[in-house]
C-alpha cells in the first residue's frame, strides 16, 4: 500500500515536467519556486490535513525591515506563523489614525499578547484581537500609505527551512512627508550639476578610449549655459577635469564632497550626470535614478527621463528607484542621469559629439523646467 | 502483486530521471520565471524528494545577468553537500555562467578572501578586483551587487549581506550603489 501512493506521488511528480517538456510556455502559476517543488508541498500539504493538524491556530507575530539591495526601498514585512494554512484581507483605515486592518479568517490567537512595538519608521504598533473564530490585527501606520504600498499572500509550510505556515503582509516606507516651497520657472533656481567622476577617476572607459568624466563635464557645461539664460543659478561640483574631494580622497570623501556642495550652497534640486556601461559592446539606452527621499525625487526623475528620452531618442531604460550614494545622501531632490552607454560604440560617438551633447543639455533643461511646474502643483505654495 | 508494484516503481523512477533530464536541457526561457539556467543533467528530482533524498547534493542558486543588462536571472547547481555551500555559492558566482544567454555581471579576477556568517549577515570580503576591473556605469554595480547579495540570501541563515573590498567596509564599488551598510536581498531586479 505504501508503495503504490508512492508510485502516485512519483507520478505527480512527473506529470508538470512532462508538461514542461512540451514547448509551451504554460507554466503561468508557477512563481519563483522550482516546478518540480510543487507537487511535493500539495502531498506535504494533504497529509497534515489527514493527520488532523488543521485546527487553526496564530502561534507568532513578527516583523523585520527589509530594505532592497539595489532600489534601497524599505519595507515593513509582518509574519503571522499559524499552525494550518491561513488566509487573510486587508483594508485600509485613515480615522482616526492611518491604520492597515488585516482580518484572519478561521484562526484563534492562541496565547499570543494583545499588543506588539513595530519598528516606529513605517508602523508603530499592531494591535491582535480575536473576533470569535477569528482573529484581527490592526497595524498603526506613521504615515498614510496607498493601495499599492502594501501587499498580503500567504506562505505555506516549508520543512526543510523549518518554517511554518505564514501569512505575510509587506508594507511599503511612504515617502516622507516633506513639502517643498516650489514655484514654477528656472529664474532664481539654484540647481546643482554634478558631473560624475572626474580628475583621478575617469569613470567608465569607452572601445574608443573616450572617458566618462570628459563627457559628464562638457553635457554639464552646456547645461550651465542653458540654465543661467533663464535665470538660474547654477552650482557646478567640479568645474574642470578635477577630483571634487582632492587627489588623494577616498571614493566615500569623493562622493560626500558633492552633495555637500549641493547642501552648502542650498541647490533646490541635485542632478548627477553620468555614461553607463556594459560587458556587452551592443546594449544601450538611457535611463534614470532616484532615491524615494521625498516625493519629489521621482517626479524629478521622471520629467528629466521623458524629456531626454524626447531629445536623444535612445532606447528608453527607464527611470527607476536606486539605492545611489549621491541621490540618496543629497539633502534636497535628486536624480542621477545615465545619457547613453560609453561602452557601446554608436553611443560612444554620440557622447563625444557636440550635438549629442546639446541635445542631452537641452533634455535635461526641459526636464527641470517640467519639474518646477509639476511641483509647484504639488506642495507650492503651502 | 508486490514485485509487480516494485517492477512499477523503476519503470516510473526511469521515466522521471528521463523527462527531468530533458527538462533540465531546455533553453532558459521554458524554465520557471522564464530564464533560469540549470547547470547540471543530474536527476534533480533527488534534491526535492523529501523521503529518499540522497542527503549529500544540494540545490545552488547563483545570478547572473540578463544580456540587455536590465535584471538577474537564477542559475541552479546542484553539488555534493560541503561544510560550507555559501562559500561555494559565491564561488560558483565568481565562475563563468555556464549558458550564453546570460552574464556574469561580477568584474575579472575577483577572488573571494574570506566569507564569515555572523547574527544573520554575511560578510563577504572580496579582492581589490571588484573595484579596479569593474567597468562602471549605474547598470553594471547594480547587477553587480544585487548578484552577490541575491545569491547569498538564498541561504536562510543569511538575512543580509555587508561587502568588504581587502577587509575594509567601503561606501561605493565605482560611485553607484551604497554598499556601507548590510543589504537585504533585492527582490526587485529579479526577473519575473
Amino acid at each position: 500500500m505504501y508503495r503504490m501512493i508512492l508510485s502516485l506521488l512519483l507520478a505527480l511528480l512527473l506529470l508538470p515536467q512532462l508538461v514542461l517538456a512540451a514547448p509551451a510556455n504554460s507554466n503561468k502559476a508557477l512563481s519563483s519556486t522550482p516546478a518540480v517543488q510543487i507537487p511535493v508541498f500539495k502531498s506535504e500539504r494533504a497529509l497534515a490535513k489527514v493527520q488532523g493538524l488543521s485546527k487553526l491556530e496564530i502561534t507568532n507575530v513578527r516583523y523585520a525591515l527589509h530594505k532592497d539591495a539595489v532600489t534601497g526601498e524599505v519595507t515593513l514585512r509582518m509574519v503571522i506563523d499559524a499552525t494550518g494554512p491561513i488566509k487573510g484581507t486587508a483594508v485600509l483605515n485613515d480615522l482616526p489614525v492611518p491604520r492597515l486592518e488585516v482580518a484572519v479568517g478561521g484562526a484563534s490567537l492562541g496565547k499570543l499578547g494583545s499588543q506588539q512595538k513595530l519598528d516606529g519608521k513605517i508602523a508603530s504598533q499592531v494591535k491582535l484581537m480575536q473576533v470569535n473564530g477569528s482573529s484581527k490585527l490592526v497595524i498603526d501606520l506613521e504615515n498614510m500609505i496607498d493601495e499599492t504600498d502594501y501587499r498580503i499572500f500567504a506562505l505555506p509550510r516549508d520543512i526543510k527551512a523549518d518554517k511554518p505556515y505564514r501569512l505575510v503582509v509587506d508594507i511599503k516606507q511612504p515617502a516622507p512627508p516633506i513639502v517643498y516651497n516650489f514655484t514654477a520657472g528656472l529664474k532664481g533656481k539654484v540647481i546643482a550639476l554634478d558631473p560624475g567622476h572626474g580628475g583621478s577617476d575617469p569613470g567608465a572607459i569607452g572601445p574608443g578610449g573616450s572617458q566618462e568624466k570628459t563627457v559628464t563635464l562638457a553635457v554639464a557645461k552646456r547645461l550651465q549655459t542653458l540654465l543661467e539664460k533663464a535665470g538660474a543659478k547654477v552650482v557646478m561640483t567640479r568645474q574642470g577635469d578635477r577630483d571634487v574631494y582632492g587627489a588623494s580622497a577616498t571614493a566615500v570623501d569623493e562622493l560626500k564632497a558633492r552633495t555637500t556642495v549641493a547642501a552648502k550652497n542650498k541647490a533646490d534640486v541635485f542632478i548627477s550626470l553620468h555614461a553607463d556601461a556594459f560587458t556587452k559592446p551592443e546594449v544601450g539606452g538611457t535611463s534614470t535614478f532616484y532615491y524615494r527621499k521625498s516625493m519629489y525625487d521621482g517626479l524629478l526623475a521622471k520629467n528629466i527621463q521623458t524629456n531626454i528620452i524626447e531629445a536623444g531618442k535612445l532606447s528608453d531604460r527607464r527611470v527607476n528607484s536606486a539605492n545611489f550614494y549621491v541621490v540618496k545622501r543629497s539633502v534636497m531632490p535628486a536624480a542621477l542621469v545615465e545619457m547613453a552607454f560609453i561602452t557601446n560604440p554608436d553611443e560612444e560617438k554620440l557622447l563625444n559629439s557636440p550635438q549629442f551633447q546639446q541635445k542631452m543639455a537641452q533634455g535635461i533643461y526641459q526636464g527641470l523646467d517640467n519639474f518646477f511646474v509639476e511641483a509647484s502643483r504639488n506642495g507650492g505654495g503651502r | 502483486m508486490r514485485s509487480t508494484t516494485r517492477y512499477l516503481l523503476c519503470l516510473i523512477l526511469a521515466l522521471a530521471m528521463l523527462v527531468s533530464g530533458c527538462a533540465s536541457s531546455l533553453p532558459a526561457s521554458d524554465m520557471q520565471s522564464g530564464n533560469s539556467v540549470k547547470s547540471t543533467q543530474k536527476a534533480p528530482q533527488t534534491a526535492q524528494n523529501g523521503n529518499e533524498v540522497k542527503a549529500d547534493i544540494v540545490k545552488i542558486t547563483v545570478y547572473r545577468a540578463t544580456l540587455d543588462a536590465v535584471y538577474l536571472v537564477p542559475e541552479i547547481h546542484q553539488i555534493t553537500r560541503n561544510e560550507s555551500p555559501a562559500k561555494t555559492a559565491l564561488e560558483l558566482l565568481l565562475s563563468p555562467p555556464n549558458s550564453k544567454n546570460v552574464v556574469s555581471p561580477i568584474p575579472k579576477d575577483t577572488v573571494l578572501k574570506k566569507l564569515t556568517i555572523k547574527d544573520r549577515i554575511a560578510y563577504a570580503d572580496f579582492n581589490d578586483k571588484i573595484i579596479k576591473n569593474n567597468i562602471g556605469g549605474s547598470a553594471s554595480e547594480r547587477l553587480l551587487v544585487g548578484a552577490i547579495v541575491n545569491t547569498l540570501t538564498e541561504f536562510p541563515e543569511i538575512e543580509k549581506v555587508q561587502i568588504l573590498v581587502e577587509g575594509k567596509v567601503i561606501e561605493t564599488i565605482s560611485g553607484h550603489v551604497d554598499i556601507s551598510e548590510p543589504l537585504s536581498r533585492s527582490i526587485e531586479i529579479i526577473k519575473k
